[in-house]
């Protein structure tokens, strides 16, 4: 799994939110040290291992190496609700993706810093469909608080497993209904 | 410390000095890395040709920095043109307009035009397709006859990006694909536009030594784990107009069917003693001022044995290699063997351009700041100490540092007026099957062609499958190598002639029917830097290193000898590379490691080192990246 997205909507803090279930506090960090983190988690009684990794800061001049999107099954592309350009630049970073990932990437959108409502500047309505458009899922979430983290992880979790045991019987996993299902909207926002 | 663009060496240095504790600075005016190391989608590399094919005059030079040179300083501007590629020259051998308007299909579906209403319903996305590994649905679909051209709307706007690529799928899906199953598989130019991604085409053709420096750095420094290999599994060679195996282990020497019992003794004997050949000087020491080939010739070993050693073993040459160089030769080669197969070498998948971006990673994750589609203009030369302060960027900013790395094809004329370069030629064919058919299709193989006349050098050749992610499905990927002695279409045509049929009617001779197609093919000269003296180079301070580009040679030793040297003259304290610490070790707060399960966990908690060190099949060794 790899996260996306500009230099500090919280990608870092993210990740650590999800492996450690801390936070970050503090001013902002530049990548350092930050190469990828396993995690074992648990979906229907299977183990599926996910190995997260971060941008390690080549993304601050748009410098990710082709590599980081090759072996990539599945990409978080961040955005920062509180940054109108970090939301902008969603769609550079999916061109990018189209160049390099493979065919059947799963790609979520999510709009990190949710706690952070009373400073927002991109609105739930257009995350959703900026999301809708490219048929990704989508919601905004928290590295602080957590809110929705571990759902992300889950849910991309579950679309994999999925796609590894193949049951061509089985009803699809929906991964776009599964979210919108699990998800906690925040909370000064309805979601359309 | 200040990096200018992101070959292979300097990208070992960045990675170094980042690990040493450093602040790195990583600049490249290029949109991508690796500079001459890079490798391109096969779309990438037809604009790297359209680039290097064309001759823009820099007339617009904007000399605006000089203003910014104080009055102790001096400039020492650097080349904005890279002059290191020339006599570029591209060949189809299939109907290139039928090609026309078709697009290199992207990783996502559909890619909507800014504004455009939203895909039909939600799940458009990955669900429709489910998770076919690694097989290209667009390939399968596809009859293998003439594919339809959309008439599309979008032909009319080609500059745009990849994002208006969406011509509509429909036309693809309508061809009746039961009628492709049953002809052989024929690629056309057009398929190979369209999956112009599966292409990893390298600008440098080499192989890693499976005991090279570069495998040892690779493991020393962990940075394997950003990188997966496979191994080579065949080495040929070309003898009496005709392609053959050589057999090279001591397996393949008992299994191989076209030496008798004799040769094969008599090969096993002078393998052995090659591998130490130092305890019998006596053996070799009458003919220490011979070369190898007339040493070769004492041994009792039949022509075509000697062919095999000379040429596919110790890759030496025929008329000027002496005694000596050859047995370290073929030492070196059969110490390399078996380590992690059959063969001496391995490849790195997704091209040889995967490994300097594998360093530079490292360096990111240490803190190097990366920026490509930046180009420096000049150096800032302190003129009371003579050392260079800091480097002047496109926007004029200063970027003040203490150390610089600039490559070769950086410097400007005026530096380099006393250097002389030699040049490579180079070769690059997609073909349609491989030079040596066997029963397995996924071969990667090394073909060493002797001099076809004297006064030429050998030329080396390698061709990779398609399971190295290097080209498409049912296509080969065929690199030729030489130091030039003209340009490279001279150089190496006729060695393609021999080993290829380049004729695009249908009526040809039996003979050549049998050799594989090419579909396309590319030559051109890549300068060699390697070798140059540093003080063949005018006026550079001290403190500014430079790096060569590839050398000609089959593996990457020089590369990592240099950036070694360059690092070691910088930091003579250091460590070169240590082993970067486990990620789950770099700790913020605390952390757990949870209990494994051997079901699930493959290697993230095995070190690299012993996956790399004990995997001695024919399969990737050195796994990294685990999903």
């Amino acid at each position: 799994v790899m996260l996306l997205g500009d230099s500090g909507v919280g990608k870092t803090c993210f990740l650590l939110q999800f492996k450690d279930g801390a936070f970050l506090s503090g001013t902002f960090i530049a990548t350092v040290g930050i190469d990828f983190r396993n995690k074992v988690v648990v979906v229907d009684g299977v183990k599926v291992k996910l190995q997260i990794w971060d941008t390690a800061g080549q993304e601050r001049f748009r410098s990710v190496t082709h590599a980081y999107y090759r072996d990539a099954q599945a990409l978080l592309l961040l955005y920062d609700i509180t940054s109108r350009m970090s939301f902008d630049n969603i769609r550079a970073w999916l061109t990018e993706i189209h160049e390099y990932a493979q065919k059947d990437v799963v790609i979520m959108l999510l709009g990190n810093k949710a706690d952070v409502s009373s400073e927002r500047a991109v609105r739930t309505e257009d995350g959703a469909s900026l999301a809708r458009e490219y048929g990704v899922p989508f919601m905004e979430t928290s590295a602080k608080t957590g809110m929705n983290v571990e759902l992300a992880f889950l849910a991309i979790a579950k679309e994999l497993k999925q796609r590894a045991m193949q049951p061509l019987d089985e009803p699809h996993f929906q991964i776009h209904d599964y979210i919108e299902s699990q998800k906690k909207k925040s909370s000064c926002c309805a979601f359309s | 410390m200040a990096c200018v663009i992101s070959g292979l060496p300097e990208s070992i240095i960045a990675a170094a000095c980042a690990r040493s504790g450093q602040r790195v600075l990583h600049v490249d005016s290029r949109n991508y890395y690796g500079g001459n190391w890079a490798s391109f989608s096969f779309s990438g590399l037809l604009s790297w040709i359209k680039e290097n094919q064309q001759n823009t005059d820099l007339s617009d030079e904007c000399e605006d920095w000089r203003k910014l040179i104080l009055e102790n300083e001096e400039a020492i501007p650097l080349s904005s043109k890279d002059k290191t590629i020339q006599h570029v020259e591209d060949f189809c051998f299939d109907d290139q307009d039928s090609a026309e308007g078709v697009e290199e299909a992207g990783a996502l579906p559909k890619l909507p035009v800014f504004g455009a209403p939203a895909a039909k319903g939600v799940s458009v996305g990955s669900e429709e397709s489910p998770a076919e590994e690694g097989v290209s649905p667009g390939s399968e679909e596809s009859p293998a006859a003439e594919i339809p051209v959309p008439e599309s709307a979008d032909g009319t706007s080609p500059s745009t990006d990849s994002a208006e690529s969406a011509p509509e799928p429909g036309t693809t899906e309508a061809a009746p694909s039961e009628s492709a199953a049953q002809e052989p598989k024929k690629i056309t130019y057009s398929q190979i536009v369209r999956e112009g991604r599966r292409f990893n085409i390298d600008l440098v053709s080499k192989l890693l030594y499976s005991r090279g420096l570069l495998i040892d750095l690779l493991i020393k420094s962990n940075v394997s784990r950003y990188a997966e290999f496979k191994n080579a599994t065949r080495v040929l060679a070309f003898r009496e107009g005709k392609v053959e195996q050589v057999p090279c282990s001591r397996a393949d020497v008992f299994n191989s069917r076209q030496l008798t019992m004799v040769e094969k003794r008599m090969l096993m004997k002078f393998l052995t003693f090659c591998l130490d050949y130092e305890q019998h000087p006596e053996e070799y020491q009458d003919y220490e001022s011979s070369t190898f080939a007339q040493f070769l010739q004492t041994r009792k070993l039949t022509p075509s044995l000697q062919h095999f050693i000379l040429h596919s073993i110790a890759m030496v040459s025929e008329t000027e290699s002496s005694t000596l160089e050859g047995l370290q030769a073929t030492k070196k080669f059969l110490q390399c063997l078996g380590r992690y197969g059959n063969t001496p070498f391995l490849f790195p998948l997704y091209g040889q351009g995967e490994i300097p971006q594998c360093f530079c990673r490292l360096c990111a994750v240490f803190g190097g700041i990366y920026c490509l589609r930046h180009s420096v203009r000049c150096l800032v030369l302190d003129t009371a100490s003579g050392r260079c302060k800091a480097i002047v960027d496109q926007f004029g900013q200063r970027i003040s540092a203490k150390y610089f790395i600039v490559e070769d094809s950086y410097l400007s004329e005026s530096t380099c007026t006393n250097v002389c370069y030699r040049q490579i030629s180079r070769a690059v064919l997609i073909t349609d099957q491989s030079v040596l058919n066997t029963d397995s299709e996924q071969q990667v193989s090394i073909l060493t062609v002797p001099p076809l006349e004297s006064g030429k050098a050998a030329v080396c050749v390698i061709e990779l499958c398609s399971s190295t992610m290097t080209c498409m499905k049912d296509t080969y990927l065929v690199h030729l190598t030489c130091p030039s002695t003209k340009t490279a279409r001279e150089d190496l045509e006729p060695v393609v002639q021999k080993l290829f049929n380049l004729n695009t009617e249908k009526e040809t001779e039996n003979e050549e029917l049998e050799k594989p197609k090419v579909l396309w093919a590319v030559y051109f000269n890549m300068r060699d830097s390697s070798g140059v003296e540093k003080n063949s180079y005018a006026g550079l301070p001290s403190n500014v290193y430079v790096c060569s580009g590839p050398d000609p040679a089959l593996g990457n030793d020089c590369a990592v000898k240099q950036a070694e040297t360059i690092f070691r003259e910088m930091f003579p304290t250091e460590e070169f590379c240590p082993p970067a610490p486990n990620p789950e070790d770099i700790i913020y707060d605390e952390d757990e490691v949870e209990p494994e399960e051997s079901g699930l966990s493959n290697s993230a908690e095995t070190k690299p080192e012993s996956s790399a060190e004990e995997s001695s099949s024919g399969a990737d060794a050195a796994v990294t990246k685990e999903e």
